[in-house]
């Protein structure tokens, strides 16, 4: 099946002051699927993800040059409304980061302030969808008004996706979701991941390659700020065409 | 064993001595830090409240008073202003009169009358307004001593020296032992301290004018400093381009924290009074110059409690497409709010204490009438405390410590709300 291009990269260039951590990056993410990068640490990946949504913004000394599209639309654009941008490409982070709030009013924060609710009632319908696609829904349905730091690692990871999914977004960014959680939560969320795919596009980071093996359909070799080598993810982990990835998939480094 | 043995097992013992010594002797040095400390503390605390115990209290006595309605209402109306005109302080003298038949002469009914307050007149006024059927009747009420027969009684005035030194005479010294033994005078908590203004007479003088004086100037204070205060830490924080003038606006803040406060006395007179003509003495102008003051302090505070929100929460925020001012408003600021406010409150009990600043913007005046508005003139606590202590009389000293304890009871609800708060939200999340 031939999957739409959803997010292209051209000629990305990063620099953090004058140190520069991504060098020319060529990179096609496909609608519907999921998208992983994998690389030893300090290779890039992760900025490359935040890129994607521009929270490098928020990084005073970083500059990016290049072309990064979304539907086509350069969203490096001097006119592009940065937030709005951040609401159709969602974010979930390495520590899950729930807000001090309850775990209603974690997923209903970015619809009320996006205005994706037209009254109580359907700002009730978006939470409960939210919830129960992030898998989290049967857990929680009679504690909402509880505080959602109170879960444990796992469902504070869920409710991470679903406050993410809440605001409708087109694309979920995922910086090694899994990384702080044990391994039951892990196999969780993986399986959530196939799910999602239904209606968003998944780009994750990850250290680990036999996740990045079990759930992406893509995959993206990072070195030193390089793409190395990009394909499907059988093909990547089976027959790869560069040596570095042959080196890394087995294990010789990272 | 062998004897090298033996000898390093000695010296082993004597160092572990030593160390041990050693500890002991830097416990000790701790602990008499402390108990010096809060011995000075005690000392200083203990002679105030000593001092100010008897400020709180106040000797009456009680006299039978005949409220001639002939004299006091002639027409009969029961109109309030006729009422209010009548000479009560003829009723006080005859009141002594009935009571002390025998003294005769003018200047012996002089120091008769010289014993009760001169505000008695004036309460048994309140009194008949209150209760117009006292009129036509003779009551025994209870009236205020004069400042000096209440220093006797709570002896403060030494019978031993002779007479002339004395402000009581032997004769009035007589008098009041007289009502003594016949058990007219009794000895009540003293609540004119917080319902009455200034006064010259030390009997009548209360806290309530500069009570509300205070409240004003820190309302004013508190409505210019806090929201300044939050604003400016939160642009420094969050929105402001880290670069030279940044640091250079840091810097000044820090220093402006530990000019000494007088200087912004200076200022409010330069500024506020001679430039601009604001009402000198009034809570307004007070307000602004405390308000300076404290600025520096709130933002310091507000300023470390927004740096110490989890930068995560703000990745979460922009994440989901939270505009910068929404991640600020909604996120950033309800978690620093506690700390915010532990450093305005302690901003906040620095100012209430001030006395320099507002003396410097004229707060020096006599002002009896409780102030309406933050425009009145009007005096604060510590001024008033300082025009107080300034006064010879021994009356005082027990007012100005009594007024000296109100103050460190504020303070220390004050502090202590902080503290509370501080602890109550140390880590929500």
């Amino acid at each position: 099946m031939q999957y739409l291009t959803k997010i292209t990269a051209r000629d990305l260039n990063v620099y953090y002051g004058g140190k520069q951590a991504l060098f020319d990056v060529n990179l096609d993410i496909h609608g519907h699927q999921i998208t992983s990068l994998i690389g030893p640490s300090g290779c890039g990946k992760s900025t490359f993800l935040r890129c994607i949504n521009r929270m490098n913004d928020v990084v005073p000394t970083c500059r990016v040059e290049g072309k990064v599209t979304l539907d086509g639309d350069d969203i490096y654009r001097s006119d592009i409304d940065v937030v709005q941008l951040r609401a159709r490409i969602g974010m979930v982070f390495q520590k899950p980061n729930p807000f001090p709030k309850s775990i209603y009013d974690n997923v209903a924060y970015g619809p009320r302030i996006h205005g994706l609710a037209a009254d109580a009632t359907g700002l009730d319908e978006i939470v409960v969808t939210s919830l129960a696609r992030a898998g989290l829904f049967d857990e929680v349905k009679d504690r909402l008004d509880d505080p959602g730091t109170g879960l444990s690692g796992g469902q504070q990871q869920r409710l991470c996706i679903a406050r993410a999914i809440a605001v409708q977004p087109e694309v979920i960014l995922m910086d090694e979701p899994c990384s702080a959680l044990d391994p039951i939560a892990t196999a969780r969320i993986e399986g959530l991941m196939g799910e999602l795919t239904e209606n968003y596009t998944l780009v994750i980071v990850t250290h680990s390659m036999q996740q990045a093996a079990r759930v992406s359909a893509r995959t993206a070799f990072f070195h030193l700020g390089v793409v190395v080598e990009e394909g499907e993810t059988a093909k990547i982990f089976t027959d790869p065409a560069e040596d570095r990835t042959r080196d890394y998939i087995t294990g010789r480094f990272g | 064993m062998t004897e090298p043995d033996r000898r390093a097992q000695r010296a082993a013992k004597r160092r572990l001595r030593k160390r041990h010594a050693a500890e002991r002797r830097f416990r000790a040095y701790g602990a008499i830090a402390v108990t010096t400390g809060i011995l000075a503390l005690v000392l200083l605390l203990g002679s105030t409240v000593a001092t100010a115990i008897p400020g709180f209290t106040h000797h009456v006595v009680e006299l039978p008073f005949h409220f001639d309605e002939m004299r006091i209402d002639p027409s009969g109306n029961r109109d309030p202003g006729e009422i209010g005109r009548a000479d009560y302080a003829r009723v006080v003298k005859e009141a002594l009169r009935s009571v002390f038949p025998d003294v005769r002469g003018r200047r012996d009914q002089r120091a008769l009358r010289s014993l009760v307050s001169s505000g008695a007149a004036f309460d048994l006024r309140d009194r008949v307004l209150a209760d117009p059927s006292l009129l036509g009747t003779t009551t025994v009420l209870a009236v205020p001593l004069a400042d000096d027969a209440d220093l006797m009684l709570k002896g403060a005035i030494d019978r031993t020296v002779p007479e002339s030194d004395r402000r009581v005479s032997d004769q009035q010294i007589a008098w009041i032992d007289r009502w003594v033994a016949e058990g007219r005078i009794d000895r009540v908590f003293w609540t004119r301290f917080f319902t009455s203004g200034d006064s010259r007479e030390p009997e009548l003088a209360g806290i309530r004018g500069a009570l509300v004086g205070t409240f004003w100037t820190l309302l004013v204070t508190l409505a210019l400093s806090f929201p300044a205060g939050v604003a400016a830490a939160v642009y420094l924080e969050e929105f402001a381009p880290r670069g030279r003038f940044t640091s250079f606006v840091e810097v000044n803040i820090n220093n402006l924290a530990a000019v000494p406060s007088i200087v912004f006395g200076l200022l409010g007179l330069a500024v506020f009074l001679g430039f601009f003509g604001m009402p000198r003495s009034s809570p307004l102008v007070g307000g602004l110059v405390l308000a300076l003051m404290t600025l520096p302090t709130v933002i310091i505070a507000s300023r470390s409690a927004i740096r110490a929100v989890p930068p995560s929460i703000r990745e979460a925020a922009m994440g989901i497409g939270s505009s910068p001012l929404q991640v600020v408003m909604h996120h950033v600021l309800p978690l620093a709010m506690p700390g915010i406010l532990t450093g305005t409150i302690i901003g906040m009990a620095r100012a209430l204490g001030e006395t320099a600043p507002l003396l410097l913007i004229g707060m020096v005046a006599f002002i009896v009438d409780v102030p309406g508005g933050p425009t009145d003139a009007a005096t604060a606590l510590p001024v008033q405390i300082f025009l107080w202590a300034d006064s010879p009389e021994r009356a005082w000293v027990y007012k100005t410590s009594a007024a000296i304890l109100v103050l460190l009871v504020f303070l220390v609800a004050m502090n202590l709300t902080a503290v509370l708060l501080r602890n109550r939200f140390e880590r929500r999340w």
